[in-house]
């Protein structure tokens, strides 16, 4: 379909044609309702094939049904220009250098006020003129390396983000900020966290919870965080940096093995798991919380872009059937993470079909789906089975973070011995030997003390 | 004041934002009737202006971030969920509170649109936390019959409430959140209104045909009025948030005059041919020199640690003490710039060198300021006090006001104040400030909805009016009995034959009367009524009978109309009943200055008073 029609389907892609009008096109169209006056604006795939969307003089978009259309007089032509006019980013010889590296998602945009549409910004020139402040910390250099929704990132995207980012610290970069979508954050944190080893600068994965377009989102405040992380900190480990709290006050450098998603939209949404985060962060400071490894002034960065995809992430659920894990065996997969109830269990009758494909050369390990907690397989038989038959007890690895380190170390071998060894062997922070008492803190509202708390404090 | 300002050509179009009687919220489940001083939570913001796609800010937008605001909401969790916070997308628009706006557009005369598309119209002051309005076009070209011509109805739309402001005090400005996201309507006029009476009579109206639905919200902040106000050559104003409409003719004509005398601010300053680009202003840092002042205002600043700023407007003398409204000259136009960019609000926020405050020693910090800010004679100078970023934004803002007057009347949204006057809010926002709402999919309206609504509107107030009055209803009782879900009834009793007067009686005057002794009369169905005056017909009680009567249905309503009549004893009575009774009374030696008030008492609600009076006559004087 033509692109002059964008998004019209019959029957308004007909009535567009039959009167000679496009999209941008400017209009009057008549209808048993009277005249509306407006521009033609594209149609979304997602909505309805009946409807003409004009924006009208006042700013207001509405639609007209086909069936209402009697006449469209064109009156003009209004090109949506997306030609953003670019303001350079100044250089000062005197701050460090960041690369910004997009994978998709809109850190910061603008609005073309004319047709309504959101334009992303993301060269440095248009990052400036969204957030100046950007210029105060560093010199921001920006490179696209692909543009997708985070819940389509895959092994081909992990991998040359990987390797991206070696090129970058061999030139020289003083610091890597990623942006991200935040669905699968933390699953690409984890990744890079194994794919990316003995960093010199900081890595910082960033998004924004609530879309850049509106004054209130968190994405310039995300950031100018990001960015003074990774030109300013001393902290040289991948990281996520998002807000602490969900007012506006300071973010949180998570460590890129054990950070989650923890709600579908609020912005405080990451936490990490069963430990604390390694800092929290303001536009112009950071308040370390515990030790990292530390900023190097030479250039080397060991890069083992690895993976094995055909490895499968089992949620367990009571009931489950023996035949679920012969469909993962018969469908050649190499291994399977199982998130198991409680200390790392599932049902005896799936012993049978982890056993055969332990047998066949698969690899099979076990995590906890209460997410903090580590497994501990010798406390029941239900467990003991299972360690007996081969399957790795993963700690504290959170699942996801075991999925992906799974499908890294099958990238590169296929000795169950050798799987064994790498798994279990921790590189960063992805199973730690001891929990604080302040790695799980999960409080009840409505229990007094607790209101009380969050009544004298800002959340 | 009664100036004629028709003869500026005065145009005036009115906006009603008015909250809708709905259950829950628009975007969310929260409840639309939980208001409370209590907080559970607070949360810290700040808003951003987002740029367009010409490299620049909307020029409110920008007005807004100038001001750096710290933003509190406080949160009570019976009336907000994560919604309101913006951490949650909105949830699918209520379509109750659609089908009440899809009634009042009909009222209005309006087409409705085909398919509403929700808007983000941007608002940086902090109301609104996401820092948007979603609202969504439903109705446009209507029309409102008035006075024998039409005012057009420009659109109707549905739009979420905003927060309540608690306190708003230099960067720091705090929010109640349980009002934000309440369904409102919004109606929008033509500029046809061509006096300021005629502004309040026209706003009037069109919230009694909101409030004939029955299914708006009454009470005090249920309704806000915009006014906007133009003359011949000057720009568009708008004055927000107007609580009653008899403030209208006040505060436009005001308006409208202030516009006059910026016009001839802007005619006296192209006279002394100062123009934006050859405006001449100097500023100074005057703290050091200022710092011996005994001016108490002054005083304090410095002792506080503030800076004291000067600006010189070059050929600008007497310019600011030109009157713009009653009581006011043109520096509080300038005062008000400050108030609200620089947040410098501790009034009085500046001085100026035009009129110079008296006070101990104020001749020499006059010198000093004329010395430093090298001015000439026929310049005027400004100073201002305050944090040091402060002061140096409020200068900026003095020379933009100023160039602004070389054009006239810049358009502004301003706050209504006591006594018609009115004061800066903020610049007016452009119409490209909104953008579409791409988290809640357009709404599909049928005919078939539209159709079914439309067959059963209420019908306007004015017109039953009309009927009322006809009937030999009184004005006063027309105009309340419109508006009351009890006009039906009384159509209905007309038709039956009892007479209006007694209708209103019974309805309005008991039914108020009760109803202030706590009386739940409200309880009593329109066939109660029916079936009540259907026996008032028959004779089998008097008129007298129905405060009675009423107040016992009201507290029985499961009670039969039958039991209640008897249990009251109101069966008819013959005088010869009530001389009997009197003369009773006398022979257990009652005496006759008693007699009156005795018998009356008896009989009451079964007798009048007068009738009493009257049948004992001579007994009672015996």
């Amino acid at each position: 379909m033509s692109d002059e029609y964008k998004g019209y389907r019959e029957p308004c892609l007909g009535i567009l044609k039959k009167y000679g009008v496009k999209v941008w096109s400017e209009v009057e169209i008549e209808t048993p309702k009277g005249m509306f006056e407006g521009l033609i604006l594209p149609r979304s795939s997602t909505e309805d094939e009946f409807h003409v969307v004009i924006k009208m003089p006042t700013g207001y978009n509405t639609g007209i049904h086909a069936d209402n259309i009697t006449h469209i007089k064109e009156t003009g032509f209004r090109e949506g220009k997306y030609g953003i006019p670019e303001k350079e980013f100044p250089f000062d010889k005197k701050k460090p250098n960041v690369i910004l590296l997009g994978t998709g998602g809109t850190i910061a945009s603008r609005l073309d006020y004319t047709t309504g549409a959101v334009v992303p910004a993301f060269s440095p020139g248009e990052l400036y003129g969204a957030v100046p402040e950007l210029a105060d910390i560093c010199n921001l250099t920006t490179k696209k390396l692909f543009g997708v929704f985070s819940e389509n990132m895959g092994p081909e995207e992990y991998k040359t983000l990987a390797k991206e980012i070696g090129t970058q610290i061999e030139a020289g970069t003083g610091g890597v900020v990623i942006g991200h979508g935040t669905d699968t954050m933390h699953h690409t944190a984890a990744i890079l966290s194994f794919m990316v080893q003995g960093s010199p600068v900081p890595i910082v994965l960033v998004g924004s919870q609530r879309s850049s377009d509106r004054p209130s989102s968190d994405a310039a405040r995300n950031l100018i965080h990001a960015t003074y992380t990774a030109a300013h900190s001393n902290i040289a480990e991948v990281m996520v940096c998002m807000f602490g709290p969900t007012s506006d006050d300071y973010g949180l450098l998570h460590m890129g093995t054990r950070v989650r998603k923890m709600h579908s939209s609020y912005r405080s949404t990451f936490r990490t798991i069963g430990e604390t985060p390694i800092a929290m962060v303001w536009p112009d400071r950071i308040v370390k919380l515990k030790e990292h490894k530390k900023r190097r002034r030479d250039k080397t960065v060991t890069i083992v872009p690895a993976y094995e995809d055909k490895v499968f992430l089992l949620y367990y659920y009571p009931g489950m059937k023996p035949d679920v894990v012969d469909a993962i065996i018969d469908n050649g997969y190499k291994g399977i993470l199982i998130a198991g109830t409680g200390l790392g269990h599932v049902n005896a009758g799936l012993n049978k079909p982890l056993g055969r494909a332990i047998e066949k050369g698969m690899h099979v390990a076990m995590t906890v789906q209460t997410l903090w907690g580590y497994t501990h397989m010798n406390v029941y038989d239900t467990g003991r089975y299972l360690l007996e038959l081969g399957i790795m007890p993963c700690e504290n690895m959170i699942p996801e973070t075991a999925y992906m380190k799974m499908c890294w170390v099958l990238g590169q071998t296929d000795d169950q011995e050798k799987v064994k060894e790498m798994m279990l062997k921790p590189i960063a922070n992805e199973i730690t030997e001891r929990e604080p008492h302040n790695g799980y803190l999960i409080y009840q509202g409505g229990i007094p003390e607790v209101e009380e708390f969050l009544s004298t404090y800002k959340k | 004041m009664s100036e004629d300002v028709t003869k500026l050509g005065f145009k005036c179009g009115v906006e009603i934002h008015q909250q809708l009687l709905t259950k829950k919220k628009l975007f969310c489940r929260c409840p639309t009737f939980k208001f409370s001083k209590h907080h559970d939570a607070e949360v810290l913001r700040h808003m951003r202006p987002t740029l367009s796609e010409m490299g620049d800010y909307d020029g409110c937008a920008l007005m807004e971030f100038k001001t750096k605001k710290e933003i509190v909401y406080l949160l009570n969790k019976e009336s907000v969920c994560t919604y309101e916070l913006d951490d949650t997308p909105p949830f699918p628009i209520n379509q109750n509170a659609i089908d009440i706006v899809i009634e009042i557009a009909l009222m209005l005369g309006c087409s409705i649109v085909d398919e509403m598309h929700i808007a983000r119209k941007q608002y940086l002051d902090g109301s609104i936390p996401t820092g948007f309005q979603r609202t969504g076009i439903v109705g446009i070209n209507g029309k409102l019959p008035f006075k024998g011509r039409e005012i057009g109805i420009r659109q109707i739309s549905i739009e979420e409430e905003s927060c309540r402001e608690v306190t708003d005090e230099q960067h720091n400005i705090r929010f109640r959140t349980d009002r934000l996201g309440i369904p409102l309507i919004e109606v929008v006029t033509e500029p046809d209104l061509t006096t300021p009476e005629e502004a309040a009579e026209v706003v009037r109206r069109i919230g009694r045909l909101m409030r004939a639905t029955g299914k708006v919200k009454t009470g005090i902040g249920s309704v806000r009025q915009d006014v906007n106000v133009s003359i011949e050559g000057s720009t568009r104003v708008e004055i927000k948030g107007v609580p009653r409409y008899q403030l209208i003719p006040d505060l436009s004509r005001t308006e409208a005059l202030r516009h006059r005398a910026l016009l001839d601010i802007k005619d006296e300053l192209k006279r002394r041919k100062i123009t934006k680009s050859s405006l001449r202003t100097f500023e100074e840092d005057l703290t050091d020199f200022m710092r011996a002042t005994e001016d108490p205002v002054l005083k304090k600043a410095v002792e506080k640690g503030w800076y004291i700023r000067g600006i010189k407007l070059e050929g600008c003398g007497g310019i600011l003490t030109r009157n713009t409204q009653p009581g006011k000259t043109f520096a509080s136009e300038i005062a008000g710039r400050v108030r609200v960019i620089a947040c410098l609000d501790q009034i009085p926020n500046l001085y100026h060198t035009d009129i110079y405050p008296e006070y101990a020693g104020s001749h020499i910090d006059y010198k000093k300021i004329r010395h430093h800010l090298q001015m000439n004679d026929g310049d005027v100078g400004v100073i201002v006090w305050g944090p040091k970023d402060d002061t140096i934004t409020a200068a900026k803002e003095i020379r933009l006001r100023i160039e602004d007057a070389c054009d006239g009347v810049p358009g502004e949204t301003r706050q209504h104040r006591h006594g018609g006057l009115s004061d800066f809010e903020r610049i007016l926002p452009g119409a490209d400030r909104m953008y579409p709402d791409t988290d809640h999919p357009p709404v599909a309206i049928t005919g078939d909805r539209v159709k079914k609504i439309a067959g059963h509107l209420p019908p306007k107030p004015w017109e039953i009016e009309d009927e009322l009055i006809s009937m030999g209803m009184t004005k006063e009782g027309a105009q309340k009995f419109a508006l009351t879900p009890r006009r039906d009834l009384v159509l209905q009793l007309v038709a039956k034959g009892i007479d209006i007067n007694l209708a209103e009686h019974a309805l309005m005057n008991l039914g108020t009367h009760l109803r202030r002794q706590g009386v739940p009369i409200d309880n009593i169905s329109n066939s109660r009524y029916l079936e009540l005056f259907d026996e008032y017909k028959k004779d089998v009680f008097h008129r007298e009978a129905f405060k009675p009567i009423l107040k016992t249905l009201a507290e029985n309503p499961s009670e039969t109309l039958g039991d209640v009549l008897d249990g009251l004893n109101l069966k008819p009575v013959h005088d010869d009943d009530i001389t009997a009774y009197a003369h009773s009374l006398l022979d257990e030696g009652l005496s006759s200055t008693k007699l009156l008030a005795r018998v009356a008492s008896h009989f009451r609600g079964r007798v009048p008073g007068k009738h009493v009076a009257s049948l004992l006559g001579d007994l009672t004087l015996r």
